[in-house]
């Protein structure tokens, strides 16, 4: 037991480098090895549920707040929610708080438009990248309240009866950091609706505002996002382009338990060498 | 510097020193700010709508100003870092790029299909996303070296990561349905609790600063 204890206790770090490498790469070539289904949570089913309710001619606000550094959980919840505004016919304005996600935003509309589906989308007139504006999120607020077009100096068919921030009908943030905690701060100010797609590990930073009602949904890392994959497939979207989550579960399935094991391994060599400790 | 300039900047020093406006002009513009910005919140009003107009536009040229400022700033330590032969080749690669990208925005714009797109797409997504990536890697080998039962705490730590860990994954769910139930109360609970406590005293602890810009009394922003 003693040699077996001093063997994992001088594991190379780069074994179990090797180890998650493969762990996240296997299942994407075996699909099936863990194509177990899951339940869809509350707080996905509100956000697919508000965008649902949203008539023709609709606008919403979405905050693009993730670099590439996150597309691998934000881009396909980003996705399916424009998508899903789309097949509402609702309108689609796009800020971007950082310069460098404006490329990721755009290349993610023109893979969109590559859908049969979608090709008849156009900018300026469904949707509009609104770029970036080097100020605070409350000062944006505060003007796009005062002349909403005007804000970000853009021209539009897509404009049409947006005079301010009042007619827009839903502002999502998508983020990896406490980044639309600046909206939420003013959210009950302006008594806009929002909801928020963030990564698992910013997750928790929200839920107290979801307790208040100061967000109406929430999108919780690359699971929500499978969630709302599945929603959208079962209401019809076909599975051919609607998947990209979904693909990543049983990667997602595979490296955690290979995270399980390594802990239960720190743990059995901790409490060996306690043990040896004491009877000596 | 030439020597007029050396002679104005010592007289516009000297001036106020003399009136002892160096840091009372800055304390007294934040002392506007903050009082402004907080009555603004109580009454709303067309005096205040220009106000916040005012700033905005105001803070978007001290932005640019800023972004202005710290394209000199990269370019003046990448040249000295050329001239002197410090990490040489570092610093002509990163010039290289950054001013390859800033030609081909100019000439071909950067929508997407362009050379600029080109580069974004197949140079920065691949090497920011393989930067985050690499985390994976560092918290599975942290978890294995620190992630130990050495308390009731840790133990407490522990069993929630593990319950929470399996409720984010489809999995959890397929071993007992009522996995998902667990770790939405843990979020709902006791992270929520803890999350709500870290925000009050961080809220407090803004309006304390708030109050102490207001009364002048907050220096530490002027270098003081």
């Amino acid at each position: 037991m003693e040699k077996i204890v001093l063997f994992l206790k001088r594991i190379d770090r780069r074994w179990i480098f090797l180890l998650i490498f493969l762990s996240c790469i296997i299942p994407f070539w075996i699909p099936s090895l863990f194509n177990q289904k899951f339940s869809t949570s509350k707080e996905t089913q509100r956000v697919y549920d508000i965008v649902d309710g949203l008539k023709e001619g609709d606008a919403v606000f979405i905050d693009w707040d993730f670099n590439p550094t996150l597309q691998a959980e934000l881009l396909p919840m980003a996705e399916q929610f424009i998508k899903q505004c789309f097949d509402k016919k609702v309108r689609v304005f796009i800020y971007y708080p950082f310069i460098s996600a404006i490329s990721l935003g755009e290349n993610a509309l023109v893979n969109i438009k590559k859908e049969e589906k979608y090709s008849y989308i156009e900018n300026g007139v469904d949707f509009i990248h609104l770029g970036y504006l080097p100020i605070y999120t409350d000062m944006m607020l505060f003007s796009m309240y005062s002349d909403f077009k005007s804000t970000f100096g853009k021209e539009g068919k897509i404009f049409k009866g947006i005079k301010t921030f009042k007619d827009i009908s839903y502002l999502m943030s998508f983020a990896g950091s406490n980044y639309p905690e600046s909206y939420i701060l003013l959210q009950r100010r302006f008594g806009f609706k929002m909801g928020v797609g963030v990564t698992a590990v910013s997750g928790p930073d929200f839920v107290p505002y979801l307790q208040t009602g100061q967000l109406d949904g929430m999108i919780f890392g690359l699971k929500g996002a499978a969630e709302y994959e599945n929603l959208r497939i079962s209401h019809g979207a076909q599975k051919k382009h609607n998947m990209k989550a979904n693909a990543g579960m049983a990667s997602l399935t595979l490296s955690h338990l290979i995270m399980f094991l390594f802990i239960g391994i720190g743990n059995f060599i901790y409490f060996y060498e306690k043990k040896y400790k004491k009877s000596n | 510097m030439d020597v007029f300039s050396r002679y104005f900047i010592h007289k516009v020093n000297t001036n106020l020193r003399i009136l002892n406006m160096k840091k009372e002009i800055p304390i007294l513009i934040g002392v506007f700010a903050t009082v402004g910005w907080f009555l603004e919140f109580f009454f709303a009003g067309t005096f205040f709508e220009n106000w916040k107009l005012f700033f905005t536009r105001g803070f978007m040229s001290v932005a640019v100003v800023g972004l202005l400022v710290g394209i000199v700033n990269v370019l003046l330590v990448n040249y000295s870092k050329i001239k002197y032969n410090n990490d040489r080749w570092y610093s002509i690669y990163q010039m290289s790029i950054i001013l390859l990208m800033v030609a081909f925005a100019s000439l071909r714009g950067v929508s997407p299909g362009t050379p600029f797109d080109a580069m974004y797409t197949y140079g920065f997504i691949p090497l920011d996303a393989t930067v985050f990536s690499l985390l994976a890697f560092y918290v599975a080998s942290a978890s294995y070296r620190a992630f130990k039962i050495k308390s009731v705490e840790s133990s407490f730590l522990l069993v929630a990561a593990i319950l929470i860990m399996l409720s984010k994954m489809p999995l959890g769910e397929a071993m007992w349905d009522k996995i998902p139930v667990i770790g939405e109360w843990i979020m709902d609970g006791p992270t929520s609790a803890g999350k709500r406590a870290i925000m009050f005293g961080a809220y407090l602890g803004g309006l304390t600063m708030m109050i102490r810009i207001a009364f002048g009394l907050e220096k530490s922003h002027l270098s003081d």
